[in-house]
């Protein structure tokens, strides 16, 4: 190694370094701000009543119109459901990063000068929500496995499959996160939509409720070229053993772990190169500190 | 300009004739909430005993470092805080009792202010506030135009203020405070923070806003002492939420002018400044009244101000430095300035409570933002409450 | 410090001073909704977060029913439901824990110190949410009735449109009172926003006939005024009439009954909330907590 490459790699190294101090720093104002645990108020708003409510809206539209429908129908929402509280989540998380420190702590600028890279800080602020998602997708699965009867049991999961399912569904949530953070980074303030409403998109383009094959045929090929649809899929069958669609029944576990893989490298690339193009735009415009609610 | 649009006259009690305002035995006092220095709270007076009296039509300053109780005052006579005891009225309108008469008579405008919602335009933030007043549309954008042409803005007001630079926006602001044509004025710190350009400008323009309509008041708190001594007609030095003096810059002058003010450059052979010890010992020195200390780290010397009885007490001051080990650099006998009328009843200068951005303003010397090379481009903005001076004293001599 | 809130009795007899009252406040109010139509309609982005996205979150939940088979009408009460969230959502993020952030920014303490009423302020931010709310709700509407062929039966149009417009009004008035309550508050207003976003849909049956939560439980959701004005509206849309239940045990209450409820409950929530603030206001002036940063 030439000395000018060493310099190079001590460098890389040095920004690797500060890059996981951002993280662990940001971790913790996430979790501070949002998510501590130690406020039992917190933990129940956030951890308990937000998803369970959700859970049960989904519980009760079963109730009064899926009568005659068949149970596995009724299992693999409710798990579908379940795990999209990540989704939901960090999206939130991510975006209203940007939002809630550009426009009312007015702390972005700040966070951007010391941040090696914003990406850094972003991910660290959504894993504070990551870790209550987590509470709360157990509590739900829980409520569901004990009150209605789903049949959720830590025996009867597929792990080996299910981790590096999760695994990149996460990844790929983030990554649409990060690519929402760029969109916030050079629009104005909409506030809690953003993320409320391109979460609420995702819920009927990867068919977390019900089979994509419901969808209109021109939709379809949307559905399918989403990393979320796979994940949804796979988590149910890594779950329950079985998934919602008769279409993609007759894809195999390796087939979606594939397809899963290619299309969250794709959401990372997407993701990393519109955020990167935003901040840029964002640097050229004087966004970044830009106050613009209402 | 109209005056009738802003506010209804349906108050027939009496009022005293010719007063702005006015407080009786005004006192305020925080409870502040329980910590782990102080378990139980404490209380901190911001006010205590305030009476003051402003006659209508004149410039009223309120001098003072922070935490002097300043923007209490300011605030429990603009009616956005209620006071512990005593009263205040406005226009002859109890603030307290009631409030709604008193909006109806002022606005107030605070430096350092960001206000705004960024996706307006200037024009249109500014038409908004007069809105809440009832000024009419015509004559509103009458005065935005104009005013925005005054403070140097006019090619600004189809920007949206989440464009304009910090200095712009406390434009825009100060431009707020006067489009609903107040009877009473307050300015809070209006220049704090800004450049030498922009607080000319807006020094330029409170003066000829106060010339246009005779009976116009305002009451400006600073502690840039020579903006004190421009504008204000009379001057109140307040301190830890008493008024020590109030009187025409002029008159509060010369209170100290048969007495000798001395400004020195010392410093020490081991680079430090001068301690509480040293300062006192220098305060004892015959026909010493007053010394006051600010340290300059940047030229590694502190500059003393000295009050003493007469010249003769000269020699005796200089031998108490060398006493103490420091070589003077320089000596001057100034003038007095409304800053030595401070150090004489407070026994500090203004700028050891008064942090800076840079370090540079000398308010002693008489600069102000807009004045000379010497900009004081202001520190934090006044406290809440007076605190007490224990990081000030700490501080005040090195 | 001992006077009690609010300012002397003054000439109200006098017309001239009541006359300039009224136009000192709605200046006011004309001004601050100002601020929200021109802030929401100045960026094209909006119509993507607004109106397109919560489109497709809507027609997540008409999938499922239509993956159920369940009757046709349960279409149009989703689409009404998913119209509606956007009031609700606007209520919660736009006015409940508005003053939060107007504290922070020091805007509070100008809107104190003007003569006009804060109630004006109040109204203000409620009329122009509630416009460019109604735009996003109307886009969902009218998007989702044609995609989904929606068939409305409407007998009673005009009762229809009281009662859409006196839930709006009933509800504003909740968030009037509920941002007057959380004036003094700071991130517990964000967080009992939070509080209050996925409970709500599922006790007023946003995506299901209320009724379904059973009698009782759906009673006690009537403090909410969306539970009532939602319920009206699907059986007013679908063939109901005044006072009658619609068939199928579909409905609460007749939908006129509703109505006169939700009128009484418009009058309520605004009362409450001048009281309130009025309260509020003098507290925080006893207390200096009115800035939070000055």
């Amino acid at each position: 190694m030439t000395t000018s490459e060493a310099a190079l790699e001590g460098k890389r190294r040095t920004a690797v370094g500060e890059g996981v101090r951002i993280f662990k720093m940001a971790a913790w104002l996430g979790w501070q701000a949002e998510s501590n645990w130690t406020d039992p108020w917190l933990f129940v708003i956030y951890s308990v009543i937000k998803p369970v409510a959700g859970t049960l809206i989904l519980v009760l539209m079963f109730a009064v119109a899926g009568r005659g429908s068949a149970p596995e129908l009724f299992w693999a929402s409710y798990v579908g459901n379940a795990f999209y509280i990540y989704v939901g989540q960090l999206l939130w998380g991510i975006s209203w990063v940007v939002l809630g420190d550009r426009e009312h702590f007015q702390t972005l600028k700040y966070m951007y000068i010391v941040s090696p890279s914003m990406g850094w800080y972003l991910v660290g602020r959504a894993a504070a929500k990551f870790f209550v998602a987590t509470i709360a997708v157990l509590i739900v699965l829980g409520f569901g496995a004990w009150a209605l009867g789903i049949p959720v049991t830590v025996r009867g999961v597929d792990w080996a499959l299910f981790w590096p399912v999760f695994l990149l569904g996460i990844v790929s949530t983030a990554a649409l996160g990060i690519l929402l953070a760029g969109v916030s980074l050079i629009s104005s303030n909409h506030g809690a939509m953003a993320a409320e409403s391109l979460s609420g998109a995702l819920y009927l383009l990867a068919g977390v409720v019900f089979p994509v094959d419901v969808l209109p045929g021109w939709l379809q090929p949307v559905s399918l070229a989403l990393p979320h649809t796979y994940w949804m899929e796979a988590v149910r069958r890594a779950v329950l053993g079985h998934g919602i669609s008769p279409m993609l029944q007759q894809v195999s576990e390796g087939q979606i772990l594939l397809i899963l893989a290619l299309t969250t490298a794709g959401m990372v690339l997407a993701g990393g190169g519109f955020y990167r193009w935003a901040e840029t735009l964002a640097r050229r415009r004087g966004l970044i500190d830009q106050v613009t609610w209402n | 300009m109209s005056t009738s649009e802003t506010r209804f006259q349906v108050d027939h009690r009496p009022r005293p004739a010719g007063l702005a305002i006015r407080t009786e035995n005004l006192s305020r006092v925080f409870q502040v909430r329980r910590s782990r220095k102080w378990p139980r709270g404490r209380r901190v007076v911001a006010l205590d005993g305030v009476n003051l009296e402003v006659a209508e039509g004149e410039l009223f300053g309120l001098l003072g470092p922070n935490g002097a109780g300043k923007t209490t005052l300011i605030k429990i006579l603009s009616t956005l805080l209620l006071p512990t005891s005593g009263r205040a009225f406005v226009s002859g309108i109890d603030v307290a009792r009631d409030p709604f008469g008193v909006k109806q008579r002022i606005n107030i405008v605070s430096g350092g202010e960001s206000g705004g919602y960024g996706i307006l335009s200037v024009r249109e933030s500014l038409w908004m506030f007069s809105q809440l007043y009832g000024v009419s549309n015509r004559i509103a954008l009458d005065r935005i135009d104009r005013m925005l042409k005054l403070v140097g803005l006019e090619d600004d007001a189809g920007t949206l203020i989440s464009k304009l630079s910090t200095g712009m926006r406390q434009k825009m602001n100060f431009v707020r405070g006067f489009l609903s044509d107040p009877d009473v004025l307050f300015l809070d710190e209006p220049t704090l923070g800004l450049d030498v350009t922009t607080a000319r400008t807006l020094r330029k323009f409170v003066r000829e806003w106060m010339a246009e309509r005779p009976g116009r008041t305002v009451l400006l708190t600073t502690h840039y002492m020579a903006e004190a001594d421009e504008l204000c007609d009379r001057v109140a030095i307040i301190d830890r939420g008493r008024i020590l003096a109030c009187d025409t810059p002029a008159s509060l002058k010369r209170q100290i002018a048969r007495q000798a003010v001395l400004r020195l450059e010392v410093s020490s052979s081991d680079g430090a400044g001068l301690s509480q010890a040293d300062l006192a010992r220098l305060k004892d020195q015959p026909g010493v009244r007053e010394v006051a200390a600010r340290w300059r780290p940047e030229a590694g010397r502190t500059v003393l101000t000295a009050i003493l009885e007469a010249d003769g007490a000269i020699p005796g001051l200089v031998g108490g430095l060398s006493g103490l080990g420091l070589v003077v650099h320089s000596l001057a006998k100034e003038e007095p300035t409304l800053e030595d009328v401070f150090v004489k009843l407070v026994g500090r200068t203004l700028a050891e409570d008064t942090p800076t951005n840079n370090g540079d303003h000398d308010s002693r010397n008489g600069t102000l933002p807009g004045d000379g090379p010497e900009v004081g481009v202001g520190g934090a903005g006044d406290g809440e409450a007076a605190a007490g001076g224990g990081a000030a004293d700490e501080s005040a001599a090195r | 410090m001992k006077a009690p809130p609010g300012s002397p009795a003054r000439a109200w007899w006098d017309w001239k001073y009541v006359r300039w009252l009224l136009e000192l406040n709605l200046r006011a109010v004309r001004a601050r909704a100002y601020v929200r139509v021109v802030a929401t309609g100045r960026e094209i982005m909006w119509l993507l977060w607004e109106v397109l996205l919560p489109f497709m979150a809507t027609a997540a939940y008409v999938f499922i029913y239509r993956a159920l088979n369940a009757p046709p009408a349960y279409l149009g009460f989703v689409i009404l439901g998913g119209a509606m969230t956007a009031f609700w959502m606007n209520v919660l993020w736009a006015m409940a824990s508005q003053f939060y952030w107007e504290r922070y920014s020091g805007q509070l303490e100008l809107f104190f110190a003007s003569p006009a009423s804060l109630m004006a302020i109040l109204l203000g931010m409620s009329a122009g949410g509630m416009f460019m709310t109604s735009v996003r709700a109307i886009g969902v509407l009218v998007l989702g009735s044609m995609v989904f062929r929606v068939e409305y039966a409407v007998a009673h149009p005009w009762l229809l449109a009281y009662t859409f417009l006196v839930t709006l009004w009933a509800l504003y008035g909740l968030g009037m009172l509920l941002a007057s309550v959380f004036l003094l508050y700071g991130r517990e207003a964000w967080h009992t926003s939070n509080l209050l976003q996925e409970p709500v849909y599922l006790v007023s049956g946003f995506y299901f006939p209320v009724r379904a939560l059973g009698f009782w439980v759906a009673a006690g959701a009537t403090v909410i005024p969306l539970t009532l004005g939602l319920d009206a509206m699907r059986q007013l849309a679908f063939g109901g009439s005044p006072w009658a239940i619609a068939p199928d045990a579909v409905g609460l209450f007749p939908p006129g009954y509703e109505a006169t409820a939700l009128t009484g409950m418009a009058v309520l929530f605004i009362g409450a909330a001048y009281k309130a603030l009025g309260r509020m206001m003098w507290a925080a002036k006893v207390a200096g907590t009115l800035a939070l940063k000055h």
